[in-house]
């Protein structure tokens, strides 16, 4: 039971990594369990924690926990990882079967670095042409895409901060919109940074964090609520730097 | 149709592929996001008029989108919430957001707290949208699995 206790919460853990919601994770554990034939599963999840005790049938106890340092968004592997936890309440693998089947998830497709370059660069560009950008803001803004989705790269092989990533690159990036306001290239700043912001937004974040405080995870709502506002505090640290910089002109 | 409307569909549509494919989603998936992303940009447009009030068009259109995409994610046998967090992509308020901390900065308060407030509502739309939709499919798969459980019982 604790060598199955152990994998099952290895897989907890990379649904929870992988962008799974709290409430997902949990229910998965708790059928888990259940169709082990488990006497009674009690499960709590916050973002940045699991804590998992589960009873079996001789009256034995076994508690886990796990610190969970690391969060990203890999849909991918989060849909393998939903089919490997329905296979396990199907077919009832084995402790070393859930290894071996973890083990062969993270090889799973990935997209090259170029494109995610290209992606960056598309989505500022192309949100700063539909609040009513010109073909020069679309330019400046696509560019900083590229910058953007660069500086991330950089953040996360050296200082491994997301926020302060999000600082830099939002800093980097207005600073090359007022760049080109100075040098006379565009009318006005607002909408290359309109653009920009879509791909650094929390906007995601808050959404789920208040739809996971609406459905009553209040921790992980919490936790969630002050992550994006946070994040949006360094954005906007960033962005309104470079005003101050030079001289707080015009926005 | 008018250049900015194709303009705003072609964004709605490909912001969410590429975002799809940031969150390294995959063919059939990724193809069904981008479809939604279409559908919301497209939805958007079309009840601007018939619906006035920002927040109620959000929730609207959260709920259409969400509908589509649990649809979607039974057929595809994939967790529903990827395919609603990438369709939804062009209704974030990015510019709102924008707005809100830029009045912040320019300690123009009273606009600060009408546009963080706004910025709040539209977001929580969103979220009620996508709960509605997600808690009644909840409760109908949940009754499956009962089910379920109780012809295994039989069985055994």
């Amino acid at each position: 039971m604790n060598k199955l206790l152990d994998s099952v919460m290895d897989l907890g853990e990379q649904m929870l990594i992988n962008g799974g919601e709290v409430h997902r994770v949990e229910d998965s554990l708790k059928r888990i369990f259940s169709a082990y034939n488990a006497e009674r599963t009690d499960v709590f999840i916050i973002t940045s924690s699991m804590v998992v005790t589960v009873h079996d049938k001789d009256g034995n106890s076994y508690t886990q926990t796990r610190r969970i340092t690391d969060t990203g968004t890999d849909f991918e592997k989060l849909h393998r990882l939903n089919e490997l936890s329905r296979k396990i309440c199907s077919e009832r693998l084995s402790a070393e079967e859930i290894k071996t089947e973890l083990d062969k998830i993270p090889c799973c497709l990935k997209y090259p670095l170029w494109l995610e370059f290209l992606c960056y660069a598309l989505i500022s560009g192309i949100f700063t042409l539909s609040v009513g950008g010109g073909i020069a803001e679309t330019v400046v803004s696509f560019l900083s895409g590229v910058l953007i989705r660069l500086v991330i790269l950089a953040c996360d092989k050296s200082i491994n901060s997301k926020i302060f990533a999000k600082f830099i690159s939002a800093f980097l990036a207005s600073a090359v919109a007022y760049i080109a306001f100075g040098i006379d290239l565009v009318p006005a700043v607002d909408r290359i940074i309109i653009g920009n912001i879509m791909t650094l937004v929390p906007g995601i974040g808050i959404t789920n964090a208040l739809r996971d405080l609406l459905v009553g995870d209040s921790m992980a709502g919490l936790l969630r609520t002050i992550e994006a506002v946070i994040t949006a505090l360094a954005i906007t640290a960033g962005y309104f730097a470079v005003v101050f910089l030079t001289g707080g002109a015009q926005l | 149709m008018t250049y900015a409307e194709i303009i705003k569909i072609i964004a709605g549509l490909s912001g969410s592929l590429c975002f799809g494919i940031l969150f390294n989603m995959h063919g059939k998936k990724l193809y069904a996001s981008a479809f939604g992303g279409l559908m919301a940009s497209v939805l958007s447009l079309i009840m601007e008029t018939p619906v006035a009030d920002e927040p109620v068009r959000y929730f609207m259109i959260s709920a259409i989108i969400s509908l589509y995409s649990e649809i979607i994610a039974r057929i595809l046998k994939t967790p529903a919430t990827p395919v609603i967090t990438t369709s939804l992509i062009p209704l974030i308020p990015g510019g709102s957001l924008y707005y809100t901390m830029s009045y912040a900065f320019e300690s123009d308060f009273n606009m600060f707290v009408g546009k963080a407030s706004s910025t709040l509502k539209l977001a929580s739309a969103l979220a009620l949208g996508i709960i509605l939709v997600t808690t009644v499919f909840r409760v109908v798969t949940a009754n499956q699995c009962v089910q379920r459980k109780s012809i295994q019982h039989n069985k055994s």
